[in-house]
């Protein structure tokens, strides 16, 4: 008996050690950081992946391959024919999209990368100006690491609240939901840097405008509420009122800091339909240029009262400019789904109705506080 | 009346500890996933669905506890045979066991599914139910006493992932909720009929009673773990609902697994394959208890050994794990024997209710009869 | 699935000796005493044989007898006068234990224990006067269980030295002591202690039975005996604490628990013991209840660090690198470059270092205990890094764990720590997360399984009793602790009247 149990667990043993797995040694993978999508030749898709490898000569090293194949898996097939070691998706943090293939459709590159449970829900997505092969083969002078860069880049920027917030589950949220489209940001070679140049907004699956990088406070601003954003505006001429100022000047540059904003949007009418959208934006400035004399009460509400004229005007402008490209990037539609009983929105219809949408922008803007010297 | 259980006052345990058999058996792989299956029928007023099922628990236990009672310390599959005799008493006894094992081998081949899909693709089922088999044999050896323990501490170590649902709320829009109660009664109460597979589980009660020592206590300790399991289900449908929208969360199959991708930590990211792999110490109460429930019943069948029965369990749910392999398969499995677990947990014990009652005042006036003739 | 102890702890009383031998009488002349004695302990070289004239011979055994007391009190008051009768012996002698005995077996063995044989002519009965000198070391500081704050005595090995150190801290009557002797050749003492009215008698029995029930010949340390009278020898986990610190004994048994004490060994071993107390030191009873459980939350996050981080490390190196964050992940990938194997076996081999570093420093003499550590912290610890055997991140994360595990104040779990390592790091290097988790639900449930004296051993968490946590991982302020732990069983449940935490001023 006991003999049997010993032969039974040598046995067991062995058996467990005919369960192992395939291992993915931290050295021994290649680390996709990376990756760039772009329209092939023949319905192919081009892949350019950033990856990164160790080496016990040279510390690390950044590849960029460009491969070409049918679909993306078949891709990285491809690109495993060309490197030392195993490419792995798992430590992924960005995915480019170039702007040619961004005007068909992205839902296939959404998908496969929902679908991967190596890749993660949080990685940022981001339109390429151009085709992003030659933007991300460019040797950059200061740059090591490109992949790594863009991460810290676009990070930084969605953090510090200057550029919306597109990680793959937003923007497959987005895409999913009825009445929100997505927005993603778009990047772009300057020379040797890399820049946010603006905002992509997608109708459906379909890139169908941008917007400058500049009108990206606005659309956050209404998209969702604002924690901590530095922005400039500049009111030109006939918006200032005479008496704030302190000697004659055809603009005046703001520079502030959006310490809290809110928004809140109402559906006046279902029909039409006609929202009201409050926007409530708490700031501190930073700086005026010329000099304004801020240490007056009247003058300071005066002043509030240009800016909130400057931004509703602004908005108003965005928000049209996304009404004539037929792309609800701010959620108008989710509001008016979950308002009107049994709409039986679709996307279709939903496009329809926002064409002719009418929104009444509202903006209050309340100085907190100036600097520490007046 | 058949003689109730006899137990040494050593295998009793107390009341309050029902708490945890009845949450622990309750939460396990339905939870992981349960989201999008409800989503489908009820839309944004899945979280209403989650409430109904949850309210049904809660009702369908009272009759149970009610059916109990009037046998003072019997389990099930006493009350079976007491009722529909001997032979049909052992049928039902039998397709009890038999629902016991496949509630069993779901909740097991589910997980490996799990492990399957986001850590190992490439390892092996049997591998995987193998090792999971040995820990609840070990389990499951140690006594009723043990795999209370195990239940136990199951609750008390996964708490802290509770807090963790504060991460996805980040991303939430209270807009994806309305408008309330759009769809129709009917599509909700469909929806609370899907919620079956992941809410079942409190029919443990039916064969543990007889081994509290406090009967008279149970009510309080139950009603709160339903409780407890109803709120934690309807928590992480409300942030689901808020952080998904519709047509992702239909398309996502793990929802709950999925939330936790966002999550990190500066020491550690991509929260969800620490969750995933946790997720084992949450099941293993489950299968306990249902390996458990089998084997009161089988004693009182074959008059089997713990030891054997538990060897002879496990041998065929491993058998049938290597039977079962594809995502379809699994997923055709889990409809049945919900649509099944309806019946056998919901209805069942609604209806036996009235006919033990029936009984009893049968028997006592029949007593009663002898006793005058 | 019941595992069988590995010896027999029943057996039937062995009929070992005849009983013709033990009946066998004292020879009333004394040649022939002498001649039975020399033939009953095989004539050793420190058998002292001293006839007194005119009828007395005195037999003793050389060191066991205290020489001073044997001049003084004895052979000064013996020599030269006639004494006819043992009675007047008896009074003749300033020794107060003397006991009569005629039965040859009992005179040996009395013998053997330090007793002189006092013969006369004529009398087939001796007395044996008992002077025992038991070689033992003066007390010292308890070495293995130092504390900072608190008493400074640790056990010897003497056992009648440790009784009355522990009746120095309980004075009271209600400490009961009982006697067993253990090993048919080695004969050693034991003692079994309890509060009477406040420990459990069905563990007092319990713990009585098993004493009683072993059939060892030997039994050299308490260690030994703890083992054997465990609930589950076969368990890595210990169920009852040894301990050489005699104010941790005593308040243990002032718990409720029972306690045994071995001659020659300076461990006492303390019973019922549970998984959370093995955690617990005796010093943060001395100190303040904020530090004392800063101190136990330590020491458990400690444990877990320990047993867990070495397998964390494993199990993302080798499989699950998605879960590294991006700041870890060039140090720690550029870390592992040079190294050649995989992590597992990276691991195994460093913890095999450092188990080999205490092991050796553990038996080295004092002197050289020093070179140990600058062997093992710079020429292993850098050259192995610099030869590209390991990682830099694994040997912090080695080193720590290795910190960790000697933060338990019981050392015996120390071990249990450091050894349940190594299966948790080969399941972390063959199946990641899963074979870890694996590891753990078996140790949890097998710390379920475990019970200590029949008390659950996982006490106070499971079964759970809120109350008691109160003393367990964490510690409240003393008002607030007025119960004895359940798992003992008390008879007298309060140790004091629970008071209100902030006497009022008066």
């Amino acid at each position: 008996m006991n003999k049997l149990k010993v032969t039974l667990v040598v046995l067991l043993s062995l058996f467990f050690l005919y369960g192992c797995v395939q291992t993915n040694i931290l050295d021994k993978v290649g680390l996709t950081t990376l990756v760039g999508y772009d329209k092939g030749s023949e319905h192919k898709i081009e892949t350019t992946a950033v990856i990164r490898e160790v080496n016990p000569e040279f510390q690390s090293k950044v590849e960029v391959i460009t491969t070409e194949n049918d679909t993306s898996k078949g891709n990285r097939m491809e690109a495993n024919r060309r490197l030392s070691k195993k490419i792995m998706v798992g430590q992924m943090r960005v995915v480019l999209l170039g702007e040619e293939l961004a005007k068909e459709d992205i839902r296939y590159y959404l998908d496969t990368n929902l679908e991967n449970a190596d890749v993660s829900n949080s990685i940022y997505m981001a339109v390429v100006e151009g085709r992003t092969a030659p933007f991300l083969t460019y040797e950059y002078k200061d740059i090591d690491d490109i992949g790594q860069h863009i991460y810290k880049l676009i990070e930084q920027n969605v953090r510090q609240e200057f550029m919306i917030n597109a990680t793959l589950h937003q923007i497959a949220h987005d895409y999913y939901s009825i009445g929100k489209d997505l927005a993603m940001p778009i990047i772009k070679r300057d020379q040797e840097f890399v820049e946010l140049s603006g905002v992509a907004l997608f109708k459906g699956g379909k890139m169908v405008s941008k917007l400058p990088a500049k009108d990206s406070f606005y659309v956050k601003i209404v998209r969702d509420t604002f924690k901590v954003g530095l922005y400039e505006t500049i009111l030109d001429n006939d918006d200032i009122p005479s008496k704030i100022l302190q000697k004659p000047t055809d603009k005046i540059t703001i520079a502030f800091d959006a310490i809290h904003s809110n928004r809140e949007l109402t559906l006046v009418d279902a029909k039409k339909p006609e929202f009201d959208l409050d926007i409530n934006i708490r700031s501190r400035v930073l700086e005026v240029f010329p000099d304004i004399n801020q240490g007056d009460r009247k003058s300071v509400a005066e002043l509030e009262k240009a800016i909130e004229k400057k931004i509703s005007k602004e908005i108003a402008r965005v928000i049209a400019h996304s009404q004539e490209v037929e792309s609800d990037i701010f959620g108008f539609g989710e509001k008016y789904r979950s308002i009107v009983r049994h709409s039986n929105l679709t996307r279709e219809k939903w496009h329809k109705l926002y064409k002719d949408m009418k929104v009444n922008v509202n903006v209050k803007f309340v100085i907190l506080r100036d600097g520490v010297f007046e | 009346m058949t003689k109730p259980i006899q137990l040494s006052p050593k295998d009793m345990i107390s009341a309050y500890l029902l708490f945890f058999i009845i949450h622990g058996a309750q939460v396990g792989v339905g939870i992981q996933g349960f989201q999008r299956i409800i989503y489908i029928d009820a839309r944004q007023d899945a979280w209403i669905s989650v409430l109904i099922a949850g309210i049904a628990t809660h009702i369908v236990t009272f009759c149970m506890i009610k059916t109990l009672e009037i046998y003072g310390s019997n389990d099930l599959y006493g009350i079976q045979i007491d009722i529909f005799g001997k032979w049909i008493g052992n049928l039902f006894n039998l397709m009890y066991i038999v629902y016991c094992f496949v509630a069993c081998f779901s909740v097991l081949r589910n997980y490996i599914e799990v492990i399957q899909a986001w850590l190992f693709p490439s390892i092996g089922t049997w591998f995987l139910s193998a090792t999971l088999l040995i820990i609840i044999i070990y389990a499951f050896t140690g006594g009723l006493r043990v795999i209370v323990g195990v239940s136990f501490f199951s609750i008390i170590l996964s708490l802290w992932i509770l807090p963790m649902l504060a991460f996805p709320l980040k991303y939430s829009t209270a807009e994806s909720l309305f408008p309330i109660l759009e769809n129709d009664f009917r599509s909700i109460l469909k929806g609370a009929h899907s919620m079956t597979f992941t809410i079942i589980g409190f029919e443990i009660l039916n064969i543990v009673y007889p081994f509290i020592k406090d009967k008279e206590k149970i009510r309080k300790p139950v009603h709160l773990g339903l409780l407890l399991s109803t709120l934690i289900y309807l928590a992480v449908m409300l942030v689901s609902i808020t952080y998904y929208s519709g047509g992702k969360l239909v398309k996502t199959i793990w929802a709950t697994l999925t939330l936790f991708s966002f999550i990190s930590f500066p020491f550690v990211e991509r929260f969800e394959f620490i969750a995933v792999c946790f997720w084992m110490i949450i099941i293993l109460p489950n299968m306990c208890f249902y390996l458990w429930a089998a084997y009161r019943g089988a004693t009182r069948l074959w008059n089997i050994s713990g030891v054997k029965f538990v060897w002879l369990f496990s041998f065929f749910i491993f058998i049938c794990s290597l039977v079962i392999q594809t995502r379809t398969q699994i997923n055709t499995m889990n409809t049945i024997f919900g649509k099944v677990a309806f019946y056998v947990v919901f209805v069942y014990p609604i209806l036996l209710w009235p006919i033990a009652l029936l009984k009893k005042n049968f028997t006592s006036k029949k007593v009663k009869h002898n006793e005058q003739a | 699935m019941k595992f069988k102890l590995p010896f027999n702890k029943k057996q039937p009383q062995p009929i070992n000796e005849a009983p013709k031998e033990s009946l066998v009488r004292v020879a009333s002349a004394s040649d022939h005493f002498i001649q039975s004695i020399q033939n009953a302990t095989n004539n050793p070289a420190d058998l002292i044989i001293k006839l007194v004239p005119p009828n007395l011979t005195l037999i003793y055994i050389d060191n066991l007898v205290d020489i001073e007391t044997l001049n003084n009190d004895i052979i000064a008051n013996l020599q030269n006068k006639p004494h006819e009768t043992l009675e007047e012996i008896e009074i003749a002698m300033s020794i107060p234990e003397i006991q009569h005995s005629n039965l040859l077996k009992e005179t040996v063995e009395s013998m053997v224990n330090g007793s002189v044989l006092i013969h006369v002519e004529g009398y087939s009965q001796v007395l044996l006067a008992n002077i025992a000198t038991r070689e033992s070391r003066a007390l010292s500081a308890p070495e293995n269980e130092s504390q900072v704050i608190g008493t400074q005595v640790g056990f010897n090995e003497s056992l009648s030295t440790n009784i009355s150190l522990i009746r120095r801290y309980i004075v009271s009557p209600e400490l009961c002591n009982e006697k067993f002797k253990i090993g048919t050749r080695t004969n050693t003492s034991i003692s079994l202690l309890y509060m009477n009215g406040i420990a459990n008698d069905q563990m007092v029995n319990t713990l009585r039975q098993r004493i009683t029930d072993l059939y060892i010949d030997e039994l050299l340390d308490s260690a030994v005996l703890a083992e054997m009278i465990d609930d589950n020898s076969l368990s890595v986990f210990p169920q009852m604490l040894l301990t050489e610190r005699p104010d941790r004994f005593c308040d243990a048994i002032l718990d409720g628990k029972v306690g045994i004490l071995v001659d020659g060994s300076s461990m006492a071993i303390i019973a019922p013991q549970s998984f959370t107390e093995f955690f617990q030191s005796q010093e943060d009873q001395n100190l303040r209840w904020q530090i004392a459980t800063f101190l136990r939350l330590l020491r458990l996050t400690a444990f877990f660090l320990s047993v867990y981080l070495t397998p964390f490390y494993v199990a993302a190196v080798t499989f699950h690198y998605e879960v590294i964050p991006q700041a870890f992940l060039v140090p720690l990938s550029e870390s592992r470059a040079l190294v050649p194997f995989p992590p597992i076996f990276e691991a195994l081999l460093l913890e095999f270092i450092i188990e080999l570093l205490r092991e050796a420093g553990a038996r080295l003499p004092t002197k050289i205990g020093q070179t140990i550590g600058i062997v093992g912290g710079i020429v292993i610890g850098t050259a192995a890094v610099q030869a590209g055997i390991t990682s830099n991140i694994l040997l912090i994360i080695i080193a720590l764990s290795a910190l960790a595990s000697f933060t338990s104040p019981s050392y015996m779990m120390g071990n249990v720590i450091r050894l349940i390592r190594f299966p948790i790091i080969i399941l972390a290097g063959f199946w990641g997360f899963y074979g870890i988790m694996l590891a753990f639900c078996f140790i949890l449930i097998h710390l379920l399984r475990q019970t200590s004296l029949g008390a659950p051993y996982m006490s106070p968490f499971y079964p759970p009793r809120m109350k008691e946590m109160r003393d367990s991982i964490v510690r409240m302020p003393i008002p607030l602790t007025a119960k004895r732990p359940a798992l003992t069983r008390p008879k007298d449940k309060n140790k004091f009247k629970p008071q209100p935490v902030k006497p009022k001023k008066s």
